[in-house]
């Protein structure tokens, strides 16, 4: 749960530009969920109800049409259903908006069965390491845009605690942003890509701004190290 | 002029033994070895299944490889959707429909025929793939393009998946045209389409999206075979989003040909049971009708997480459908308001499809939303809706169905103390195996994944899936030892052990050849119970 700011107008106190899609996820789940479970218990109760209430009895009776009653019902549902879909397309134009000024470009390029994550302003990359698998490193709190791309079938980007994923077409690019609050993240591939597609998974790390800046200063002199 | 009289009219004898079996075209007959055909791919789906759960019940890899888990739930569900579910969906459909209407025979019985031909070969060819040295498929029921070109999937296994659902998408087709048209044409005197059952109006929109949506199936698999052998077809990015639309404007709709004539089903069953007639017919076949046109339109809802489709209107269309489902549970719950309930078997189950089905509904509901989608879609949350809405739903009534219809087709009736058994072991075991896998995916767990890590902590919960997969197959297998002794020796049926208000109960069990004798006379879509109904107003139980 998360504060009524939030819950009411669906945007984060102070955020710029592209919000945190958790956050997102929880303030449809929250709409979503309770009248779902709302709506089971009164139909399975009225289900149950019926089914012993008129239990056993010698002879039927009771109605056979209730027109009036089904249209008003009818009327009823069709007003979930405008809340449930103007509340998802608020949320979703916020969580596919993509940033003028992005803080920090990725390229993510996705194979069987590894992730590699590119920086192009530093021009670094991070690649998988024997059976370790790749770590994606970003500066907390800053919108990142991803541009992402397959070498051979379609995977699927998912970060579970960012409540996001997308998927990664061969030959073509796919953008997002995303923002990244806490610390530590898994990162596994969503869809079914072949044999290893159980082991595709990738980390994430994100730190602040200047512990990032000193790890891509790092890097890059590994890298050039290693040319 | 002798010459000129007409010849005697040579009937045929009526076949039997072995040529009966493969040949024979009375619609019972084709009916029964279509639903026992689809039914022993059901239990072999099952099997396969029963192996994907012990493998996940713990962490690290005990019991098959990576490539055969693969192939295990590709095939568990291509067996499942392709030759189980939906051929048992039509197998009803090819029994119940003519006595329904009144009618004493299906619509061209041959190319029902060989529609149970082509399903029957489509399912075995499928099959086949697991004798090859590269084993079954293993792309997964949709063969995602490029996953499922030469490159990625080589193999005879992938071929011979593509033969396989051709040829089971070409006798679905053929049947249901075959059904859609006894509906439409072979209707009993008297009979207006607004008097005949709900079930078989849930079978007319069935039928209607399987000659719809079936055929462009038979496309894209002809478009992946030639892609596979010559390429070309499903070139780049375009290419691969192209095979999910053609995919899905097929895969969207089986899920409702899968559902519908389960619904209707238990439609007959609650009536039935109710004792009393349906509740809101028109509404029902108006909303079936609506159901059937809004789920055309509904596909891309599968490919939101693509980023290569408009979400909002799919998620539009996708939401609109509470509207006829509303109204579908609002005339359930009208039907038994008021009756006189009996809770048999076929009524436990059908209670269960109703309740169960809620709970696949609902989260149906959940997942039309994109930015609820982004997280759970290809997650075990999905694998849970659908399996609520499948198994805790159509099986559910299937086997509300077979219950209350088993005794017009064998002229026996399955034990009332077994099938109640069964209910309950399997109740159990639906809810302990498919609720957790909600918490599963909302937890990150991805669907098709041969193993996890034991720092996910999925242990427990999948432990327990696997606990109630087990519960499942008991209760299948006292279903089983239900019809064995229900064959060897049941409790005579008699024509009409339910009280039924629908024509099929008007003759005898299981019917002759020609299934009446004479009609009764019809005036609503409940004959039978206008009969009884007048019989009670006249003052007198008349002789039967």
């Amino acid at each position: 749960m998360y504060d009524l700011a939030v819950a009411v107008s669906g945007y984060l106190p102070g955020e710029a530009g592209v919000v945190d899609t958790r956050h997102q996820y929880n303030h449809l789940f929250d709409l979503f969920v309770p009248i779902g479970l709302a709506v089971f218990a009164i139909f399975a109760g009225l289900i149950l109800f019926m089914a012993l209430r008129y239990r056993r009895r010698q002879r039927a009776g009771g109605r056979t049409e209730a027109r009036l009653a089904e249209l008003v019902y009818v009327a009823v549902l069709a007003g979930i259903v405008a809340l449930l879909v103007t509340n998802t397309f608020r949320t979703e134009a916020k969580v596919d908006r993509v940033a003028a000024r992005p803080g920090l470009a990725v390229t993510v390029t996705a194979a069987k069965w590894n992730w590699r994550f590119t920086y192009p302003a530093y021009g670094i990359s991070v690649v998988s390491a024997d059976i370790h698998p790749s770590t994606l490193v970003v500066p907390t709190n800053q919108t990142i845009r991803f541009r992402m791309t397959s070498l051979d079938v379609i995977h699927s980007f998912y970060v579970p605690g960012l409540r996001f994923k997308r998927d990664a077409f061969p030959g073509k690019a796919t953008t997002f942003d995303l923002v990244f609050e806490r610390p530590r993240f898994m990162g596994e591939c969503a869809e079914f890509c072949g044999l290893h597609h159980a082991d595709m998974r990738f980390g994430v790390e994100a730190m602040p701004a200047p512990e990032f800046r000193a790890w891509v200063a790092q890097t890059q002199r590994e890298q050039r190290a290693a040319g | 002029m002798t010459a000129l009289a007409p010849a005697p009219v040579t009937r045929p004898t009526p076949a039997s033994g072995v040529i009966e079996w493969f040949a024979g075209t009375d619609h019972k007959s084709v009916g029964v070895r279509l639903g026992v055909t689809a039914f022993v791919f059901f239990l072999a789906a099952g099997v396969l299944a029963l192996l994907m759960r012990s493998e996940l019940a713990e962490p690290g890899m005990q019991l098959v490889s990576r490539n055969t888990y693969n192939q295990l739930f590709t095939m568990h569900g291509s067996l499942m959707i392709y030759v189980a579910i939906t051929p048992l969906a039509l197998a009803l459909g090819t029994y119940i429909v003519p006595l329904q209407v009144g009618a004493a025979e299906i619509l061209a019985p041959r190319v029902a025929l060989v529609g149970y031909w082509l399903l029957l070969a489509g399912g075995i060819t499928m099959c086949t793939g697991f004798l090859t040295t590269h084993g079954a498929a293993r792309a997964g029921w949709t063969a995602f393009d490029p996953l499922s070109d030469s490159v990625n999937s080589p193999g005879t296994g992938m071929d011979l998946w593509i033969i396989g659902v051709t040829l089971a998408a070409l006798g679905a087709t053929l049947v249901a045209a075959c059904v859609l048209g006894t509906i439409l044409v072979r209707r009993a005197p008297g009979m207006t389409m607004l008097r005949i059952p709900v079930f078989c109006w849930a079978m007319l929109v069935t039928c209607l999206m399987v000659v719809m949506s079936f055929p462009v199936l038979v496309v894209a698999m002809a478009l992946l075979y030639v892609d596979r052998h010559f390429g070309g077809v499903f070139e780049g990015a375009g290419g691969a989003v192209a095979y999910q639309h053609l995919f899905w404007f097929y895969g969207h709709p089986v899920v409702y040909v899968m559902f519908f004539p389960f619904v209707g089903a238990v439609a007959e069953v609650v009536a039935t049971f109710s004792r009393k007639r349906f509740f809101g017919y028109k509404a029902i076949v108006l909303s079936l009708l609506v159901f059937a046109a809004i789920s055309m339109s509904v596909w891309a809802h599968h490919m939101f997480a693509t980023g290569q489709v408009k979400n909002q209107y799919f998620a539009l269309t996708s939401m609109l459908l509470v509207l006829p489902a509303g109204v579908e549970y609002f005339d359930m719950i009208g039907t038994m308001m008021g009756g006189a309930i009996l809770l048999r078997t076929p009524m436990l189950f059908a209670l269960g499809f109703l309740i169960q089905f809620l709970v696949g509904g609902l989260s149906g509901i959940f997942v039309a939303s994109p930015p609820l989608d982004y997280h759970v879609h290809d997650t075990f949350v999905i694998v849970a809706h659908f399996h609520y809405t499948l198994f805790a739903g159509s099986v559910f009534a299937f086997f509300a169905a077979v219950y209350y219809w088993w005794p017009k087709m064998t002229g026996r009736m399955l034990g009332e103390g077994l099938g109640k058994l069964q209910f309950w072991v399997m109740v159990i075991g639906t809810n302990l195996t498919f609720m957790p896998m909600f918490f599963l995916g909302n937890d990150g767990m991805v669907r098709r994944i041969a193993d996890y890590t034991p720092q996910t902590g999925w242990q427990h919960l999948n432990e327990v899936a696997t606990l109630g997969s087990y519960l499942i197959a008991v209760s299948v297998a006292i279903f089983c030892v239900n019809v064995f002794r229900s064959l060897r020796a049941g409790t005579p049926a008699g024509g009409d052990p339910w009280e039924g208000q629908t024509l099929e109960w008007a003759t005898s069990s299981p019917p002759p050849r020609h299934n009446f004798d004479r009609l009764p006379p019809v005036r609503s879509h409940a004959p039978l119970l206008d009969l009884r109904e007048e019989r009670q107003a006249r003052g007198a139980g008349a002789p039967a």
